[in-house]
């Protein structure tokens, strides 16, 4: 549905000529975000350049019932910064400011645009660093990061995005200005800050974002133990984690990607080893040497082929470059795949291996995996050929197959992606009519016309929300006199 | 449907037998909160008995306060209505625990010290301290967002919890979050329970991240001329490659009251690792201190159990004093010329004070809270009284001001899940 031409005016009148696109190729560049199975392009796409223009446009939006869809960098990975039903796509990328970086308080306010590892280049040579790493860090914005609730390798011990934001500023879908949390400690009323995370847009348009900033660590030792298979590097995996270490990062890459890797950017890992473990330790340099020794020790003692510690930065960035360049690495052995990011609790890994092994074998698909086994949060890559309906379909079967077998094991359907369009579908997996109600109602609080990122995040259900109930608690016999 | 009293009683009985519930005025006058006595005292067994005794409630508009071991129950406004207490505290099955996992699931009523029993063998623990956290509910520190000394490290209960099971107001179990450490699927319902004082939902079951006990830990104060001293120390090692598990600071009233030597301010600093790891920040330590210029003194392994017995000493007036780190020295000056005398104490890396001030006239109280407020907002911080008698409540808002955008907001979300008012009603924030 085009915009008519008086929204259009207003949408300049509101941005400026240079803040309103319409043309069908500027359309088109914004219609999906990394999941590019998951296409809608938006009638119309805006650049604001202040908190006072978001607002304007929410409100006209809202006045003419014209679905908003904000988006970051657009590295999403779940059909989240596209436009299914069109409307206004509100793009971040000229709110750039860091408003204000106080290392006094460990803290940083930042806009949205601002991209994640700016803000740590911008305080790294003080001595402070922003911990939130999601792979796309180079290229995904701080609001993305809170939108989606990014997590990253090393939120092992550091927690995802979350725990890192202390504040925010965002403009609800009814179109207020909200200023929620700040630097200060404990707030009074209900956690608006802790609800908006994650809530991919779903709630608001998020315009500053306060962050805490963490010290660098004293000392930092990378190590990578090779395992026959991905089971063994499981228990190894799990062995750490019960021995009471929890490391910056545990990150797992089984023999399929080892193999892509290697193909791609060099031999950096060891050929034919079934399974390689990167871990990363940080923090007091005496505390890092000795899990350092404990760790190899429970490697050996898990029958890793050998274990190597990186002896300084060069080596620390080459045993991280394979697992960095994993995603490019992936076209070595697949047209495409589809990426799961679903979790299972980490003692648990050995088994859903095992399972993926078969679940592989059951669709005759190439998994290949590389994950952060820390946290039991999986990432296989389940390949297959695009131009072969067939495979993509077992691909596709295999995926969801997977997806329940996590679930199954007490697992979660994402750990850090988010459900965008990609996972709507498969939160009733994790949650009861009761669960999803409960999101449902919280939703229509922030948005009451159902405007906000529409067909995200929750299932499309019936009855949109009206008189759906769930099944109230059954009385004792005897309750009613 | 108004069914008489009698008949309410009955039904209520049927749901959790006869003998968990009181009626009488003895057992009901234990009950009260702020003077107001219900007219029953329920002591559920499980989820379902609290689902069931919250539809019950529900239908007949009976306002419910839910209720762990009571620490917090001169928090926020007096009820606006109370008819039915819910007593959780038979709720304290452990559901699931993953040792290896490092997560545990219980139910709500259970206390924070049995839990910490339950977990030494394992050398887990739950980071979470509030003053007197032994023998408080894990469910009431969750509804309080209630902190102590070793949040600098672990944060709060907030970043803990990772899945809640609560009763929505009309009696439907809920689940919110996830059993595992790492999960973004849906909402983050769990962090919107916590700190919302069973306004939104009556918690029985939380699954929380726990953490590994560190080999050693070792503590030390640092007594300082002056508090501008002891913030300019909390500077410097916030600055440095030194990671304590907990940093408070202690004026001088806090000092006295935990029988160490009197100094204008202190911190007291504890640092949990492997052992050289230990010894080479103290050694930092150390060096820190000579730069700044205070006198350090080891701390035996029983000062913790000893700060907390003191914080959670019952009697007076407790305030919560948000602010930052940079705000420390001007904090405590204005707090002393707030009250005349109080003894503060908290987190010092991260701006979370508590001040325990006599319960004397509450309106010279009031004026005095009235006059914090408007220096640490300077800061974008609050105050808040934790405890503090009805009177004083009454006569200032225990919670402080909230914007009004986000104010609008929070009754929205309240209006959602309790339109009729009838969890915890009047004791939260703008009285919802």
């Amino acid at each position: 549905m085009a915009l008519s031409g008086t929204v259009l005016t207003e949408l300049a009148r509101i941005l400026g000529a240079d803040g309103v696109f319409t043309s069908r190729e500027a359309r088109l560049t914004y219609e999906a975000d990394m999941h590019t199975l998951y296409k809608g392009e938006p009638d119309a796409v805006v650049l604001p350049r202040s908190t006072e223009q978001v607002r304007d446009v929410v409100r006209l939006c809202r006045r003419e019932r014209i679905p908003i869809v904000p988006r970051g960098s657009g590295t999403g990975l779940i059909g989240g910064a596209m436009a299914p039903r069109g409307g206004v796509m509100v793009s971040m990328t000229r709110m750039t400011e860091m408003l204000e970086i106080d290392l006094a308080n460990r803290s940083a306010t930042v806009q949205p645009g601002v991209i994640n590892l700016w803000l740590t280049d911008a305080v790294r040579d003080r001595g402070y660093f922003f911990a939130p790493d999601p792979s796309s860090q180079m290229v995904s914005s701080i609001g993305g990061n809170v939108s989606t609730n990014a997590g990253g390798p090393h939120c092992l011990k550091y927690g995802i995005t979350t725990n890192h934001v202390l504040g925010l500023e965002f403009v609800t879908g009814a179109g207020d200005v909200l200023r929620v949390g700040g630097k200060a400690a404990d707030r009074p009323g209900y956690d608006l800050p802790g609800a908006m995370v994650g809530a991919e847009g779903t709630f608001g348009l998020v315009t500053a974002v306060t962050v805490r900033l963490l010290h660098l660590p004293e000392a930092v030792k990378t190590a990578l133990a090779a395992f026959a298979s991905v089971v063994d590097a499981s228990e190894a995996v799990s062995a750490i984690i019960a021995a009471g270490i929890v490391p910056a990062a545990l990150e797992m890459l089984d023999e399929a990607m080892v193999g892509a890797i290697n193909a791609a950017v060099g031999k950096v890992y060891p050929d034919g080893a079934g399974a390689v473990l990167l871990i990363e330790l940080d923090g007091p340099r005496a505390e890092v040497e000795a899990q350092g020794e404990r760790i190899a020790a429970i490697c050996r003692q898990r029958q890793a082929l050998f274990v190597t510690v990186a002896r300084d930065e060069l080596e620390r960035a080459l045993l991280w470059k394979g697992r960095k360049e994993a995603a490019g690495a992936i076209g070595r052995i697949a047209s495409a795949y589809l990426l799961q990011d679903a979790v299972v609790p980490r003692s648990k890994l050995p088994q859903i291996m095992k399972e993926m092994i078969a679940l592989g074998r059951r669709y005759n698909v190439v998994i290949a995996n590389v994950f952060h086994a820390g946290d039991g949060n999986l990432h296989p890559m389940i390949c297959y050929d695009d131009r072969n309906a067939d495979e993509f379909a077992r691909a596709q079967e295999a995926n969801e197959a997977l997806l329940r077998a996590c679930i199954a094991l007490g697992g979660s359907v994402t750990g850090e992606h988010g459900v965008g369009m990609d996972k709507a579908k498969n939160l009733p997996l994790q949650y009861a009519d009761a669960d999803l109600n409960f999101m449902y109602r919280l939703r229509r609080v922030f948005d009451p016309d159902g405007l906000m990122n529409p067909a995200k995040l929750l299932p499309s259900h019936p009855a949109c929300g009206e008189g759906f109930r769930p099944t109230r608690p059954t009385l004792p016999d005897g309750a009613w006199v | 449907m108004t069914v008489t009293t009698r008949a309410l009683s009955g039904a209520l009985a049927a749901v959790v037998g006869a003998d968990r519930i009181h009626e009488d005025e003895a057992g009901l006058a234990t009950a009260a909160i702020d003077g107001v006595t219900p007219r029953w005292l329920a002591a559920p067994a499980t989820p379902e008995q609290v689902a069931q005794l919250l539809a019950l409630a529900h239908e007949e508009r009976l306002a419910v306060v839910p209720r762990g071991s009571g620490t917090a129950l001169e928090q926020g406004g007096p009820p606006r209505r109370l008819d039915l207490v819910l007593d959780l505290r038979r709720l304290q099955a452990v559901v699931e625990h993953n040792p290896d996992d490092l997560t545990i699931s219980v139910q709500a009523g259970m206390t924070a010290g049995t839990l910490a029993a339950r977990l030494a063998p394992h050398r887990q623990t739950l980071p979470l301290d509030p003053p007197g956290w032994s023998t408080r509910t894990l469910g009431g520190i969750a509804a309080t967002q209630a902190s102590g000394p070793l949040r600098m490290r672990y944060g709060t209960m907030r970043d803990l919890l990772l899945g809640v099971r609560f009763v929505q107001a009309d009696g439907v179990l809920t689940w919110g979050g996830a059993r595992v450490v790492k999960s973004v699927t849906g909402y983050d319902v769990p962090k919107l329970m916590v700190g919302a004082l069973g306004t939104l939902g009556v918690l029985v079951e939380l699954t929380l991240r726990l953490h590994p006990v560190a080999d050693v830990e070792s503590s030390s104060l640092v007594m300082f001329r002056s508090a501008a001293a002891a913030q300019e120390m909390v500077a410097l090692l916030l600055d440095s490659a030194v990671q304590p598990s907990r940093l408070e600071i202690l004026n001088d009233r806090t000092l006295t009251a935990c029988g160490l030597p009197v100094a204008a301010a202190a911190l007291a600093v504890s640092i949990a690792t492997v052992e050289p790891a230990v010894r080479a920040q103290e050694a930092a330590l150390t060096t820190l201190v000579a730069r700044v210029g205070g006198r350090l003194e080891p701390l035996g392994g029983s000062f913790w159990h000893l700060y907390d017995r003191t914080l959670a000493a019952a009697g007076g007036v407790t305030l919560r004093i948000g602010t930052v780190p940079s705000r420390l020295a001007v904090t405590l000056a204005e707090t002393r010329n707030a009250f005349g005398d109080a003894a503060v104490s908290g987190c010092a890396g991260l701006g979370a004070l508590r001040a325990r001030v006599d319960a004397s006239d509450a309106t010279a109280l009031a004026g005095g809270i009235e006059r914090l407020r408007g220096v640490v907002a300077d800061g974008d911080g609050g105050v808040v009284i934790e405890r503090g008698p009805r009177a004083l409540r009454t006569a200032i808002d225990p919670w402080g001001p909230v914007p009004a955008p986000a104010l609008t907001v929070m009754r929205a979300i309240k209006h959602a899940f309790d339109p009729t008012g009838v969890l915890n009603p009047g004791r939260f924030v703008d009285g919802l």
